[in-house]
């Protein structure tokens, strides 16, 4: 049966939509609060009932009847297997390796796919600061795969950032600060890295080396678009064309059952 | 040890001296010890090291007020209702505060080797980050690793070889023993026994990892009820020293099962943290305007707290409007 696409959806409904397809039914997830929430719960309703949700604030696989605001929110403990706190989701669940797929935010990337959610300019006389790291770095490190849902600026997708929040692909090794792959820093541990990127113009992947390329181009833009968009020389040669839009049903899934009330989606 | 003493709030901030190390129950907005917060800014505590798993609004409102000096944690906002923690970060830009960056999951590590009396606990995770980067270790560049504190580890962490497992190199986390754990709980019996609703997050941890623990208890009952369900429970009365009942004493950040986060008051409080003219203006009329958290309950009023209280059945409010439908 042909797929009855959307005719009319905003950039954000578009980017959870692309997010919760990078969910595979039974994947463990753990996710981040607003976006990543919108797409795993996205695909739990959709394509993917069995993908078991863990928030790092203690609760795994609840059923929330009300979307929640915060990973911390009594919403997500309704129906859980488990409420157990932060030792149990970092320690028993992340740590152990349980996790598939992580689902997280950022402030700025680089090619490598390292994330910077602590502070613009020198970490020793900042400019600004953001959130800090949360468990963002820590999600990174021990899922299988972890995708990065954010906001498409030419100063954010940068060719250093300046502060390495979250590991990528290419990583200082310490205490000499040597850059090296992944794999070598992780060594017996490593499990895994930044598989995707999704933002408001397109999909990014990453290649052999570790390096961002654009996967599909969202309806509306063009690769060059995307590639201007960047501040690093972006490779647009293997872009598959446009990214799949978003279909009726689950713009209704969305609006409906992920979040009637307008909280993310306003 | 022994059966915890009773206090008033007052007393119990009293109790806080400029300078100490101090944690906090909670997770971001959630169940955060906020009249003991906004009393210690009233009493005007200076100096403070916090250390703190996350932080959120409470952190703000210290930050704001410059009640501290070394602030070592992963995260400060208020989630969907502030997205930065302005006072934080114009500290650390104006360099009046000295922040120690860990990951969430390292900060976990840490409250837990300090909760279960070891040194220090491994992790993997968060290798190759900029947080382990040595020249951004800002208490050794501040001169405090050299031992003097007994408190302040002497590095920031440690890298081993595992020579059990051969499983390569992997990260100590330097245990926090904290003087005070501050720690509002859902319910506390009258010896001490605590419990939280819906979510534990590091709280256990918490209490173990400091030497003097305070309870800002929601409601007081008796410890034989709380111990008919031990398993829910989540710290003995020894390992209390202080217990405060304040209802309502997390606004405006939430408390399952007793009332939901106060978006609109944080929506406020995070408007006027950008800067410190309109932060010192809303601490002037929401902290230092009443003399106590009842005058702030008061001020609050009726028709607002009631719209939070919870569902008894949910745990959370299902009459405040969250979302633009």
């Amino acid at each position: 049966m042909a797929k009855n696409y959307a005719t009319n959806y905003k950039p954000v409904d578009l980017l959870a939509v692309a997010a919760a397809r990078e969910v595979n039914d039974g994947d463990v997830v753990f996710a981040g609060t607003g976006l990543p929430m919108l797409a795993i719960l996205l695909a739990q309703v959709s394509h993917a009932p069995n993908a078991v949700c863990i928030y790092e604030a203690g609760t795994v696989d609840g059923r929330a009847l009300d979307l929640p605001t915060s990973v911390g929110d009594a919403r997500c403990a309704w129906q859980a297997s488990i409420a157990a706190g932060l030792t149990e989701t970092f320690y028993g669940q992340l740590h152990s390796g349980y996790v598939d797929l992580g689902f997280l935010g950022g402030a700025e990337i680089d090619k490598y796919g390292n994330v910077n959610t602590t502070v613009v300019g020198d970490y020793s006389a900042p400019s600004k600061r953001f959130t800090g790291s949360g468990g963002n770095p820590d999600i990174n490190s021990f899922a299988k795969r972890t995708v990065f849902i954010m906001v498409q600026e030419k100063r954010r997708f940068k060719e250093h950032v300046d502060y390495i929040t979250s590991p990528g692909w290419r990583l200082p090794k310490w205490p000499s600060g040597e850059i090296v792959h992944r794999r070598e820093v992780f060594g017996k541990f490593y499990k895994g890295g930044p598989t995707a990127v999704i933002t408001n113009m397109g999909v990014f992947r990453f290649d052999d080396d570790g390096i961002m390329y654009l996967d599909t181009v969202h309806p509306g833009f063009t690769p060059e678009q995307v590639r201007d968009n960047c501040s690093f020389d972006l490779n647009i040669s293997r872009c598959r064309g446009e990214t799949e839009k978003p279909t009726e049903e689950e713009i209704y899934l969305l609006y409906n059952r992920v979040d009637p009330e307008g909280i993310f989606l306003p | 040890m022994g059966k915890p003493q009773q206090l008033t709030l007052k007393e119990a901030v009293a109790l806080i001296n400029d300078g100490d190390f101090l944690t906090f129950s909670g997770f971001t907005i959630w169940r955060r010890p906020m009249a003991f917060v906004y009393e210690m800014v009233r009493q005007g505590k200076k100096d403070l090291h916090l250390f703190e798993v996350n932080g959120g609004t409470h952190t703000e409102v210290l930050a704001g007020a410059g009640c501290v000096k070394i602030w070592e944690s992963c995260w400060v906002g208020h989630e969907l209702y502030g997205k930065l923690g302005e006072a934080v970060a114009r500290a650390q830009v104006e360099g009046t505060i000295i922040v120690e960056d860990y990951s969430h999951a390292q900060c976990v590590a840490r409250i837990l080797a300090g909760a279960y009396g070891l040194p220090f606990m491994p992790t993997a995770l968060s290798m190759g980050t900029d947080i382990l980067n040595p020249k951004y270790d800002n208490l050794k560049k501040a001169g405090l690793r050299d031992g003097s504190n007994p408190k302040i580890p002497l590095k920031k962490y440690d890298i081993i070889h595992d020579t059990l497992y051969d499983k390569g190199e992997i990260l100590l986390m330097p245990a926090v023993n904290a003087d005070w754990a501050i720690i509002y709980a859902s319910q506390v019996g009258d010896e001490g026994t605590v419990r939280m609703f819906a979510h534990s997050y590091v709280d256990a941890e918490t209490i173990k990892a400091a030497d003097k623990v305070i309870i800002i208890a929601e409601e007081m009952v008796p410890d034989s009820y709380l111990r008919q369900d031990p398993d829910r429970n989540i710290a003995p009365g020894h390992a209390i020293d202080y217990i405060v009942v304040q209802p309502w004493g997390a606004h405006p950040t939430g408390s399952q099962y007793y009332y939901d986060v106060d978006a609109d008051f944080i929506r406020t409080f995070y408007a006027a943290s950008k800067t410190k003219e309109t932060f010192d203006q809303w601490a002037a009329e929401w902290i230092f305007g009443v003399s106590s958290h009842e005058e702030y309950l008061e001020k609050l009023g009726v028709n607002r707290l009631q719209k939070l209280r919870a569902n008894s059945v949910l745990g959370y409010s299902t009459s405040v409007k969250r979302g633009t439908r």
